[in-house]
């Protein structure tokens, strides 16, 4: 027992060293396990403890949780948990039941205008989260257009209005029933006829048939739709903060713990509350439902969908979905007309003020989004595919928890996320960076080739000379410590250019090139911001706020905080070393990387990342993240690995292969998903809303603040802003990319709001 | 030594799902001489696609030697081992022409644009490509695009041509067509080749030396009409071709003959490699076509129990002795075909009954 216990000990550490084998492939594992620990687990982590601990003193405490059963609190708590379920319940039986007759309508009921009404069922995924909801508070609302114009309702204290938990159901409803109808879409059109054709001719009648055969078989697809959206809605923030009227629920609960009370004992238990249910959903979802799926992808083309010709089948289902899609149309028509309206429900005159005023005083925000956005979009893309192409393609222990880490980041609530970011980066996450410190140390000292008492006197000599760095120079600031950073980096690059094998000494040198201009641009970095930024403000108006703000995106590159230089160092150093001749070059190498890396990561309080821009890119980039990986996975999957030993065996390494035969096959599905993962980004408000600053502001934040100041026509100004901002990126992906490629399909199901 | 020599390879794989380990490849020696044609041949599960990934240097030995012209090449990665592989998928390279997707090899090797041109169009030529140099693979039959695959690999000059049943996606005729070009153009350039399939007549047709392998291990290896005539053990006999298994007991040695009692007679067999003494039992061979069913009285009777006319063949279930045994007929032989209940005497080819050794 305890022999097999050691050699699965060792098989798994031999795994590592295959991967090993291939620096880059062990620099991305690395570095993708480091990003997915800092950004999903840590804050979850600390979510999770810090419900158990006074905000204040430290000590532990189970007061929020205790309220479930105090007399004075827990009649409002188990209200709040009450409606939440409720809210989700019915938000997920009502959107599942809408996507399926969506998607029955769609492919078996001979529906015109195939594409243009798959396009808008769903235009909602890629709006804002809350612009349903104003448009439903501009039609059906006090003064709506349909409910007080046209129908003369007088809504008086007490009357069933668009505010409550019925309300925000509906609202729900028509934000998420699209990802049901995508889930559902798929599974029906992957039916085999061929079952529904056996059970017609054993005599069984179409109505008969649909109960007793093609319901059934899309069980799966309906449990799938079902559960996801039942996390999606206790997951939204948007919609419950503008339509929950007396009720309140978990998610706004949580934002009111934050951002009212400034609570984060109760913020974080109320998450972990919230936590258990989507959690266990989300496990639920990816280890039951997805494994029970009857439909078989035999590859065999089938003989085309059946129709459906039955009228008492064919036409309830044909009304509800004209009737579903006429009332998105009018929902979206709404906000565009609205945007352009003087006072909805008094003064309905065209007006263009809405727009100057967003503009105005929002210019700002436009801008930051989409410039935090698209920053956040490539880093999503990437991570997704290099996450993406390990858990496919490559044999490790861990696959399984960092396929699973990396599609977290979507399926946890956003609110939980944000706070998770607050309550991690308030300071910098020691333990954290700790870990992370660790995993590439030892994969350093694996690819040393030393004996282990020389591995411990280097690495030993090397930590200690950085930290002892670090704290000497530590009162000097950043700049300095990048100076000497500077200094020790140029110095590894000579070493890598004396001890390189002859053959690698130009690539050896190129890499090392990488950190140095990381570094280079650090120190030299605040000197055009400042310039710009002066330049700007002589510029008065409008254009000093774009300038100034315009300023501030290049400290977004030049300005990282140090500890990612550190690891930079460490990743790149770590390949150069293993190139080096073995012996004397390799350990003077090592000493004095760990030296530099040391005093790099672990100096000062720049991991404190809250305020920052990067801290929002993070949490874009987390958000999204599923949708890529997913996207990459499907695609990796389809294609054939013995093109890639093809390659191999043909003389080109690792690199080149991935460069010149898997790059170009997955690019179309990895644009594609670039493309959403930025519309994701443009329209996340949960994750987001505790992390914007006066100086990095953003549009959906801006919305909630303006539909909360009663400025309903300028959220709608704003919300059609950020339609249009999406909808300009996806019409440029089309254009470039629509000629070179044909895309497919890709899955957006995933980490919306 | 031998130009590739596989030495005691072993291949374990961690079970599906659960510990334990499946030995995919168990102890395999091997050696291939050079400009040799060689076949790993077995069922399914054999191991012998392993076996050819392991020499490729897709999958890495658990433990053992895979030394090709001296070196030990078992920890080099596939990209450093100078062999091409022709895959069973063909695996070519869908967003690459024809051209390109030849000339992939070569330019990660950085050669020259003119000696690239010049090596493709050579290599288009022998695969009877010339002409189709800018087609995307997908405007391509499925004969071209398995000469596309070949010529990728053969283009490369590797020092053994890896072969993973490139035929088995094709049509039976175009198979057939292919076959012949496969072994026109390996012996033209004299390229060391190791092919897998469990196609038999395949391995027949193309191989200098057939390895026949199964549940990881070697079963024979031999000249094709060695395996077939003089197989080492029932398995291989029972894989290639169909075989009668008889069990009797030798009467007496006559030099180089034995004379052996089974089915209730006598037979007179050549004497195997292990000489037998009187007495001793041994389990033979006969293969279908060694049945001869026109024997006069001093033949074996037999009852036809089934008999499948097959077109050129005629198939027949024999009962002789006790036992049933299967016999083919050519159908020119006989204008009659024999009705099932028919009593028919028979007797054996006197060459091709064969002893299986102890």
């Amino acid at each position: 027992m305890n022999a097999g216990r050691t050699n699965t000990l060792v098989r798994r550490l031999r795994e590592y060293q295959q991967i090993a084998r291939d620096p880059v492939m062990m620099t991305g594992l690395l570095a993708s396990s480091a990003f997915v620990f800092f950004f999903v687990v840590w804050p979850l982590l600390r979510v999770a403890w810090d419900g158990f601990f006074d905000y204040q003193t430290g000590a532990f405490s189970l007061e929020y949780f205790g309220r479930y059963f105090d007399p004075y609190f827990a009649r409002h708590s188990w209200t709040t948990l009450r409606d939440t379920m409720i809210m989700g319940l019915a938000t997920a039986a009502g959107g599942t039941l809408l996507g399926f007759i969506i998607a029955f309508t769609f492919v078996r009921c001979n529906f015109p205008f195939k594409r243009v009404s798959h396009a808008l069922s769903l235009v909602p995924t890629i709006s804002p989260p809350f612009a349903i909801a104003i448009a439903v508070i501009l039609l059906f609302g006090r003064s709506g257009l349909v409910t007080h114009k046209w129908l003369g309702i007088d809504f008086t204290y007490g009357m069933n209005d668009i505010y409550g938990l019925d309300g925000l159901v509906f609202v729900q409803i028509i934000t998420f029933f699209p990802v049901a109808y995508l889930i559902i879409r798929a599974m029906l059109e992957r039916l085999d006829p061929a079952m529904e054709e056996a059970a017609q001719s054993l005599g069984a009648s179409k109505l008969h048939i649909l109960r007793t055969v093609t319901l059934p078989l899309l069980l799966p697809g309906f449990a799938g739709a079902f559960l996801l959206l039942f996390v999606e809605s206790l997951a939204d923030l948007g919609n419950p903060l503008l339509l929950t009227g007396q009720r309140n629920v978990l998610s706004t609960e949580i934002y009111l713990a934050v951002n009212g009370e400034y609570n984060q004992q109760k913020a974080a238990a109320l998450s972990l509350v919230l936590l258990v249910p989507t959690l266990t959903v989300f496990l639920v979802q990816r280890y039951w439902v997805n494994k029970r799926s009857y439909v078989s992808v035999t590859g065999k083309p089938t003989g085309g969908q059946l129709s459906i010709k039955e009228w008492y089948i064919r036409w309830p289902f044909t009304i509800i979905t004209s009737l579903t899609l006429l009332l998105v149309i009018a929902l979206y028509l709404s906000i565009a007309v609205g945007s352009f309206t003087k006072l909805w429900g008094i003064d309905f005159s065209f007006t263009l003020d809405n727009y100057l005023i967003a503009f105005h005083r929002g210019i700002e925000a436009i801008l930051d989004t989409t410039f935090l956005s698209a920053v956040a979009t490539p880093i999503a893309g990437v991570l997704g595919m290099v996450i993406a192409f390990l858990v496919v393609r490559k044999r490790f222990s861990g696959k399984e928890a960092l396929d699973f880490v990396s599609n977290l980041g979507a399926a946890v609530p956003g609110t939980i996320l944000g706070i998770g970011f607050i309550i991690a980066f308030i300071d910098a996450p020691w333990p954290a960076v700790m870990l992370v410190f660790l995993a590439f140390l030892l994969y350093l000292l694996n690819a040393v080739e030393a004996s282990r008492k020389q591995k411990l006197i280097v690495s030993s000599i090397g930590i200690v000379a950085g930290l002892a760095l670090a704290w000497t120079f530590a009162a000097w600031g950043a700049w300095y410590l990048a100076m000497i950073g500077l200094i020790l980096a140029l110095a590894l690059a000579l070493i890598a250019w004396m001890g390189a094998q002859p053959s690698h000494r130009r690539t050896l040198l190129w890499l090392m090139m990488i950190p140095v201009v990381g570094l280079i641009l650090f120190i030299v970095g605040p000197y055009p911001t400042q310039w710009v930024a002066e330049w700007g403000r002589s510029l008065g108006g409008n254009w000093a706020k774009i300038v100034t703000s315009m300023s501030e995106w290049i400290d977004v590159f030049t300005q990282v905080p140090l500890p990612a230089h550190g690891f930079l160092l460490l990743a790149i150093g770590g390949y150069a070393m293993s190139r080096l001749k073995a012996g004397r070059w390799r350990l003077a190498f090592t000493m004095m990387l760990l030296g530099a890396a040391t005093m790099l990561i672990f100096t000062g309080k720049p991991l404190a990342l809250v305020g920052s821009s990067y801290i929002i890119i993070a949490a874009y980039s987390v958000r999204s993240l599923p949708a890529s990986l997913r996207a990459g996975v499907a695609s990796l999957q389809q294609i054939d690995p013995a093109i890639e030993e093809a390659s191999t065996s043909l003389g080109a390494d690792a690199q080149v292969t991935f460069r010149r035969v898997t790059l170009p096959l997955i690019a179309p599905a990895f644009l594609a998903g670039l493309i959403f993962a930025f519309a994701r980004h443009m329209t996340s408000l949960s994750a987001i809303i505790f992390l914007t600053t006066p100086k990095w502001k953003i549009l959906t934040v801006l919305i909630l603040s303006e539909v909360e100041q009663g400025g309903l026509n300028i959220a709608t100004a704003y919300s059609m802003i950020v339609i249009l901002i999406v909808l300009a990126a996806i019409g440029l992906f089309y254009f470039f990319m629509g000629r070179a490629y044909k895309t497919d399909q890709v899955d957006i199901t995933m980490g919306g709001g | 030594m031998a130009y590739l020599s596989l030495q005691n390879l072993v291949k374990k794989f961690q079970a599906r799902g659960g510990s334990g380990e499946v030995l995919a490849v168990d102890n395999v020696s091997l050696d291939i001489e050079q400009g040799e044609f060689v076949t790993l041949l077995g069922p399914s599960g054999c191991g012998k696609t392993t076996t050819l990934r392991l020499i490729a240097g897709f999958e890495f030995p658990t433990s053992g030697h895979i030394i090709l012209d001296g070196k030990d090449v078992a920890p080099l990665p596939p990209d450093k081992r100078q062999m091409s592989m022709v895959f069973q998928s063909y695996a070519i390279f869908p967003h690459l022409s024809v051209f390109e997707n030849i000339a992939y090899g070569l330019k990660i090797k950085k050669m020259s644009k003119e000696d690239i041109r010049r090596r493709v169009a050579q290599v288009l030529e022998l695969t009877e490509l010339t002409g189709l140099e800018n087609r995307a693979p997908n405007q391509l039959s499925g004969g071209q695009q398995q000469r596309v695959a070949l010529a990728r690999a053969l283009v490369m000059e590797p020092k053994v041509l890896l072969l993973d049943e490139p035929l088995s996606n094709l049509d039976a005729k175009l198979r057939e067509q292919m076959r012949v070009e496969l072994r026109r153009i390996q012996s033209q350039l004299g390229i060391t080749s190791v092919y897998v399939t469990h196609d038999q007549v395949e391995a027949m047709a193309l191989s200098d030396k057939i390895v026949v392998m199964n549940e990881g291990r070697i079963e024979q290896v031999g000249r094709p009409w060695e395996v077939y005539r003089h197989p080492a053990n029932e398995f291989v006999a029972n894989f290639i071709g169909r075989a009668n298994f008889v069990d009797g007991e030798v009467v007496r040695v006559e030099g180089d003959r034995l004379v052996v009692r089974a089915l209730g007679g006598v037979m007179d067999i050549p004497q195997p490699d292990a000489p037998r003494r009187p007495g001793e039992p041994v389990r033979l061979v006969v293969r279908p076509e060694a049945i001869r069913l026109d024997a006069g009285a001093e033949g074996f009777p037999a009852i036809v129990r089934r008999s499948t006319y097959l077109g050129e063949l005629i198939e027949y279930d024999l009962e002789v002795g006790g036992q049933l045994l299967i016999a083919t007929e050519s159908d020119v032989v006989r204008a009659e075909v024999y009705p099932e209940g028919k009593a028919i005497s028979i007797s054996f080819h006197k060459n091709a009954v064969y002893c299986l050794p102890k």
